[in-house]
């Protein structure tokens, strides 16, 4: 089989099948792909290839015996280093925790051991899922495939960065602002935050409790729905898990979307944030499609964006201060600037602008449930703005918060980012399709027949390798992959 | 919260972040400090007026059932 590199996990399981493929030969070309094209992207915080092909192996002989366990069995998944996997240091891309070993794995891994996917290494991210690409840390921050000069955004950057350049099919992200759809969107491939509490948060390091989410980015809709119901069920050790049953996300992935009344959230990017025209153009030509696709297109009314993203920022702030005072007190210094301007915040909040926000969070979600009452999923702009270059500060710090995101981390609704333009600088624009609670069927649906009725998911970026901008950092990384 | 347009935070934002355990970072990092005054300030100033004060905050209290 020919570029390996690009096969979907559905692709893989099916040539596992099919017995064109084995894992073995799978994660050989993969690490060959990482070892040509890793140096210039810095996906990884670690990745040690002989311990993948080890598994690898077990993998394939467990398939060839007929003892395959499920659709990800044997198919590599990249695990963003934040999430804790046993005998492994979670770096958190940080100085702070360069010695922070793991004792146990995260409920999430165990998931994805059980379902037989190999662990493929920890991928970068910005400290402490908060940062931005930062300089001044021991890892240097990942780039975007689509040109190396620009950030693939965050801050599962790394996530991003390997599905894009296609070395892997698979990879976890945390999503507390957007952190999953900003990567996914920004590097072109798919991204999806599930309900709150559908996924364990147990082993995941937190940054602010109840916006934090997991969940899996993939190349394909149906990846994505593959890896989530891997991913989701009941943790009783994670008191925000949800006892909710489910069966599989990608039952709907072939309905298409006929009768499907989609709520177009236009006053975020016009009005509240004005995006750039290039984003306000690809958002208008995916409302096209939806429509020439038979769904019930309007426009509908959410609370403003600025004031969503306000109430988001008050719990951001607030609960990853309660995390990181600690080390803000005794070793500032040890944070990156961009970590530690974001991190302090909350010391300067009161415990009534925390209530308060607990009122408008109420509130607030209440309006976008309503809303879900109208209609059967929202489509929304996801970043307002192309990906600018990783190495202007200037830039990066007005672009950051111009998103879409974070009103649906404060509200807990499903939302998953998609490719759907190009720029005429050659990045990725995406969309965001956002469900009611617990209804990831439903957007898995509507994104899969976005994705059917669109040639998006099938470009790939050029990995240009010159004129990268030239900082110094410290590059203290990964043991060399093995072969 | 103010800042001074040399970027480092005021006598008040100083105080503050004393009061918050922030000792060092203020005299480390003074321009962080007040970065970081505003990024509060910017996020309760959004955060929106409630229109009922005696809105019931989310999530309501409940008490842990013990098994």
């Amino acid at each position: 089989m020919n570029d390996l590199h690009w096969l979907t996990a559905a692709g893989i399981g099916a040539a596992y099948s099919a017995r064109k493929l084995s894992p073995v030969e799978l994660v050989r070309a993969l690490l060959d792909r990482i070892a040509a094209l890793e140096p210039q992207l810095h996906a990884f915080i670690k990745i040690d290839g002989e311990a993948v092909l080890a598994a690898a192996r077990e993998a394939e002989r467990e398939i060839r015996a007929g003892r395959r366990r499920g659709p990800l069995h044997g198919v590599p998944v990249g695990i963003k280093d934040i999430i804790d996997v046993a005998g492994d240091v979670t770096t958190c891309h940080s100085k702070i925790f360069l010695k922070n070993v793991a004792k146990e794995d995260a409920e999430v891994i165990s998931r994805l051991r059980a379902a037989g996917a190999l662990l493929f290494g920890k991928l970068s991210l910005h400290e402490f899922a908060i940062g931005g690409p930062s300089f001044d840390l021991p890892f240097p921050p990942a780039r975007n495939p689509w040109n190396v000069d620009h950030h693939p955004g965050g801050s599962s950057s790394g996530s991003g960065t390997a599905l894009a350049a296609g070395f892997l099919p698979l990879a976890l992200g945390t999503d507390t602002g957007g952190s999953i759809r900003n990567p996914a969107g920004t590097c072109g491939v798919v991204g999806l935050k599930p309900t709150y509490g559908l996924v364990s948060r147990r082993g995941v390091f937190p940054l602010a409790f109840t916006l934090d989410h997991i969940g899996p980015m993939a190349r394909t809709v149906e990846d994505a729905a593959l890896a989530l119901d891997v991913l989701a069920g009941h943790d009783a050790k994670d008191p925000g898990s949800a006892a909710v049953a489910h069966g599989s996300f990608g039952v709907d992935l072939e309905r298409g979307v006929r009768g499907l009344r989609v709520g177009f959230v236009r006053h975020f990017h016009e009005t509240d944030v004005p995006a750039h025209p290039e984003v306000t153009a690809a958002l208008d030509e995916a409302a096209k499609v939806f429509k020439r696709e038979g769904a019930l297109v309007r426009d509908i009314k959410l609370p403003s964006l600025l004031e969503l993203g306000g109430v988001s920022r008050v719990f951001m702030l607030a609960e990853s201060w309660t995390v990181h005072a600690p080390w803000l007190r005794e070793r500032p210094g040890d944070y990156a600037e961009t970590s530690r301007r974001k991190l302090m915040g909350g010391a300067f909040l009161g415990a009534g602008d925390y209530v308060h926000a607990q009122q408008r969070r109420l509130q607030l979600s209440d309006a976008v449930n309503a809303a879900l009452r109208d209609v059967d999923v929202l489509l929304c702009a996801n970043s307002l703005d192309p990906a600018c270059r990783i190495d202007d500060d200037a830039e990066l710090a007005r672009t950051y918060p111009r998103q879409a995101r974070s009103p649906f981390n404060l509200t807990g609704h499903p939302a998953l980012a998609l490719m759907c333009g190009l720029s005429k600088g050659g990045l990725p624009l995406a969309l965001q399709i956002v469900g009611r609670m617990h209804d990831e069927v439903t957007v898995l649906r509507a994104a899969a027949a976005y994705e059917r009725a669109t040639d998006w998911h099938t470009r790939r970026p050029p990995i240009k390798t010159e004129s990268r901008p030239q900082r110094s950092q410290s590059s203290q990384r990964k043991s060399k992959p093995g072969n | 919260m103010a800042v001074r347009k040399t970027g480092a935070a005021t006598p008040d934002v100083d105080a503050y972040a004393r009061a918050a355990g922030l000792a060092k970072a203020v005299k480390q990092f003074p321009q962080d400090i007040a970065l970081a005054a505003q990024a509060a300030a910017s996020a309760r100033s959004a955060a929106g007026a409630l229109d009922l004060v005696n809105a019931e905050p989310w999530p309501p209290m409940r008490v842990r059932e013990v098994k």
